[in-house]
């Protein structure tokens, strides 16, 4: 445990995203998780009937999007978790069709697995996935309260969890994350924590906790990890981010500072009257006091978070913060 | 426990009582409230606790478009999860009661969460004092925007709020001239909300860019107000809104029109608003009665409602209401105990409201929806039948479940029996025409008795689909068309 103080972990850079009302096309349509491979960046979309992955980078190029709207190959109906692993396949996880779709490098659909049920091998509607170290797939399975891990073609390995709230008990757990270590860290999000696990699942640490300190969670969604440890925590229910050291101090909190985003500055600029408006309107405004908790706040601010959906830390050291009621993604470099 | 074919008057009045104040009583509800006083019951409703209901978290993680809130479904669905799942239903019956009235529409504002914020702001206010209501009705940004009370100038007014305040509000056409139209808007100018240039243009684009909708807050310009001298309904004075609303309240007319919408939503159905001022109420003595309490209650809407809910005028109205879709389609999902976590059967649910005739949050006009026999139709009553079946037809449902053992107690069922007794569960229901009734039976028979063996295994699972059957089929009958 380092015993220096820490005031701040990232400051914030950029935003991407535009709100995206169409079934296919740049944009984003109720982003719920992210994942990132070689600069480009996994974004699943939820929105019913535009649900699909689309590729984009940090500079704003849309590349390609696959995955569907419906009930055959390759389609979601609510789709949850996206991992893509090394060798490009991506995994997308549905808690409504309760299994794991699988696509190829070029988006192509390649396998599903996975059923309703509490047996080995099914689903109590999947929320979460990553790709453990050893290349594995791990599904967060929110209503059997466990996490279980799979070979890639959806043998089941192991799994581990139960419901309630002690040590290793789990309370409809949402998002995971793989740390440098291979330790599991899980959004445990009817307890209001984060819970870290080796990779056996044996539990090592507790992030977060209902309590009223700074570093309180409420229903967090995703948890991600740096290189040195540190974790960042989507706090959807206080739509913010928590900022946590390696031994689980808490260091620093986000609620957001949105700007204008390439796409977002575009469509202003083919609207000069929403945009003349804009410029002279205070976004920033006090509020009547029955907006008092952070989820109608951010019904109003529009650059706070606003449905803190999934968190990442990508390759090229930055923070990815997705908002699935903005349709965008807030960046931020980490100091 | 209830057994077969006695069903006390007070389980009955209980039951009615939760029909119109609820969206209906299931049988463990009603084991606890026949028991108890009526007066006292009537009592505990009008002083609702704190709202508990399926978490809002449930809702919008499994919903993500539902925390957004972006389209009028979205909001509808997350209304709808409340009536079905709160402990206080009283509260979204007044919400539903003043939606009604004071109907504000997506149509116009593409604004999802500003009529989410109006409906909360009804579930705050809908019980109170009027006037307080009333206030917070023209500080309401959604209402705003609805009559264009942004543009509603000082030396430049627009009357749409003035005039419909007036007539579809509070005191109904017929009791305030063109006048007093002009002297309440001028009364109102500088009544808008934060940023209204901004949020009228991307309400009249239906813009959603760039991040989606911004959702609104009153906000009130001295600069813009009219701060002359006005004279309204015989006053006069330096006039703003606050002092229009409290001349407003303290008017008969206003008593004896929001006494007949509570009769008309409460009691028995009367006719549409617009024939009311050349129509008699069904009950007129009924209305001087709540007008009455309404006057000498400081305008406390609790106090009138006490009064109706203990009349005999309401004890005497069972089943001469016909259940508006939402109180139907709440209803059924709620008495049925079919929704303990967030379910896609929700969306259908949305739709076919829509389909029967009722977009929450989107009425056809700022009249609101003509109601009673007006909701049914060839098309409306095959969609509430289809729905109501399809809701009871499930035999997983907890109620059904109930009903089962409970119905069991008695050992094996005839057929006509059986039917008998679920009628009983489902109201009481009457079926007044005997060919229905003969009908239900005719096909329940074509399977034999209803047999429950140990009340375990194969033969309960049954027994329990056969149950579940004859529920939705009294579901489809006429008379379930009813509160």
């Amino acid at each position: 445990m380092t015993s220096r103080t820490v005031i701040e972990r990232v400051t914030y850079d950029k935003t991407i995203g535009i709100v995206n009302n169409n079934p296919l096309g740049r944009g984003f349509a109720h982003p719920i998780d992210i994942a990132e491979r070689n600069g480009e960046l996994y974004v699943l979309n939820k929105h019913p009937g535009f649900t699909r992955v689309g590729v984009c980078t940090y500079r704003e190029e849309y590349l390609r999007e696959y995955g569907t709207y419906g009930h055959g190959d390759g389609q979601f109906w609510l789709p949850t978790g996206v991992a893509v692993n090394a060798d490009g396949y991506t995994f997308v996880c549905d808690e409504f069709h309760n299994n794991v779709t699988v696509f190829g490098i070029s988006g192509e659909f390649l396998e599903k697995w996975g059923e309703e049920g509490s047996d080995v091998g099914q689903f109590g509607g999947p929320s979460g996935i990553a790709i453990a170290n050893n290349g594995n797939i791990l599904v967060v399975d929110q209503n059997n309260n466990r996490i279980q891990e799979f070979q890639t073609d959806g043998t089941p390995v192991r799994s581990w969890g139960e419901s309630g709230n002690e040590i290793g008990q789990l309370n409809q757990p949402w998002g995971i994350c793989i740390g440098k270590d291979g330790s599991i860290y899980v959004a445990d999000w009817g307890n209001d924590r984060v819970q870290q696990f080796d990779s056996q699942g044996t539990p090592l640490k507790i992030f977060g906790g209902p309590s009223e300190n700074g570093g309180c969670l409420h229903r967090p969604s995703k948890p991600a990890v740096d290189s040195d440890g540190y974790l960042y925590v989507s706090d959807w229910g206080n739509e913010a981010v928590k900022i946590y050291s390696p031994s689980g101090q808490f260091i620093q909190s986000l609620r957001g500072e949105a700007t204008l985003s390439k796409w977002a500055q575009e469509f202003l600029d083919a609207n000069p009257d929403e945009s003349s408006q804009r410029d002279i309107s205070d976004l920033m405004p006090e509020l009547p006091s029955h907006f008092n908790t952070p989820y109608l706040i951010s019904t109003q601010i529009e650059s706070y978070f606003w449905g803190p959906s999934s968190v990442l830390v990508g390759e090229d050291n930055r923070l990815y913060v997705v908002e699935s009621s903005r349709h965008r993604i807030q960046i931020y470099e980490l100091l | 426990m209830v057994t077969v074919g006695n069903v006390t008057e007070g389980r009955s009045l209980m039951a009615h009582l939760i029909r119109r104040t609820g969206f209906g009583a299931t049988q463990s509800e009603l084991d606890r409230l026949e028991k108890l006083d009526y007066n006292k019951v009537v009592d505990q409703l009008l002083n609702p606790t704190e709202s508990n209901h399926l978490s809002d978290d449930l809702v919008f993680r499994y919903h993500t478009e539902v925390h957004e809130q972006r389209g009028g479904p979205w909001s509808a669905k997350q209304w709808l999860y409340r009536m079905v799942t709160t402990e206080t239903p009283i509260v979204e019956k007044m919400a539903l009661f003043w939606h009604g009235i004071f109907a504000t529409g997506y149509a116009k504002t593409n604004q999802a969460r500003a009529l989410s914020v109006q409906i909360d702001m009804f579930r705050r206010f809908g019980l109170g004092k009027f006037d307080v209501l009333l206030e917070e009705l023209s500080k309401d940004p959604a209402m705003i925007i609805w009559l264009d009370n942004q543009d509603n100038h000082s030396g430049a007014i627009n009357e749409n709020f003035g005039r419909e305040i007036l007539e579809l509000f509070s005191m109904g056409i017929g009791n305030y001239t063109e006048e007093d139209i002009k002297e309440c808007s001028r009364a109102f100018t500088g009544w808008t909300l934060r940023n209204a240039e901004y949020m009228s243009v991307r309400a009249m684009k239906d813009s959603i860019w760039p991040y989606g909708r911004i959702s609104w807050h009153y906000e009130y310009r001295d600069e813009d107000h009219d701060h002359g001298e006005k004279t309204f309904l015989g006053e006069t004075g330096n006039f703003n809104g606050s002092d229009i609303v409290s001349i407003i309240s303290k008017q008969r007319a206003t008593a004896t029109f929001i006494s007949r919408h509570l009769y008309d939503f409460f009691v028995a159905d009367e006719v549409p608003v617009p024939q009311w001022p050349y129509t008699p109420p069904r009950d007129p003595e009924a209305i001087e009665t709540l007008a009455d309490a309404y006057m000498s209650n400081g305008h406390d809407l609790t106090e009138v409602l006490r009064v109706l809910l203990k009349s005999d005028f309401f004890k005497d109205s069972c089943y001469e209401r016909i259940k508006c879709p939402a109180e139907y389609v709440a209803g059924c999902l709620r008495v049925s105990n079919s929704i303990i976590k967030p379910t896609m059967l929700m969306n259908e649910a949305v739709n076919v409201m829509e389909y029967m005739g009722q977009t929450l949050l989107n009425p056809p006009s700022v009249e609101g929806w003509h109601e009673g026999t007006e909701w049914i139709n060839s098309g409306s009553i095959v969609e509430r039948v289809n729905f109501a079946y399809e809701v009871w037809r499930n035999s997983g449902s907890l109620e059904v479940k109930d009903i089962t053992a409970r119905l069991s107690v008695s050992g094996d069922l005839r057929p006509e029996e059986a039917v008998e007794s679920c009628l009983k569960f489902m109201g009481p229901l009457e079926l007044t025409e005997d060919s229905a009734r003969n009908a239900i039976v005719d096909h329940v028979s074509k399977k034999g008795p209803i047999k429950f063996g140990d009340c375990t295994g194969e033969m309960m699972a049954d027994a329990e689909e056969r149950v579940a059957e004859i529920l939705a089929l009294i579901a489809a009958s006429k008379e379930y068309q009813r509160a």
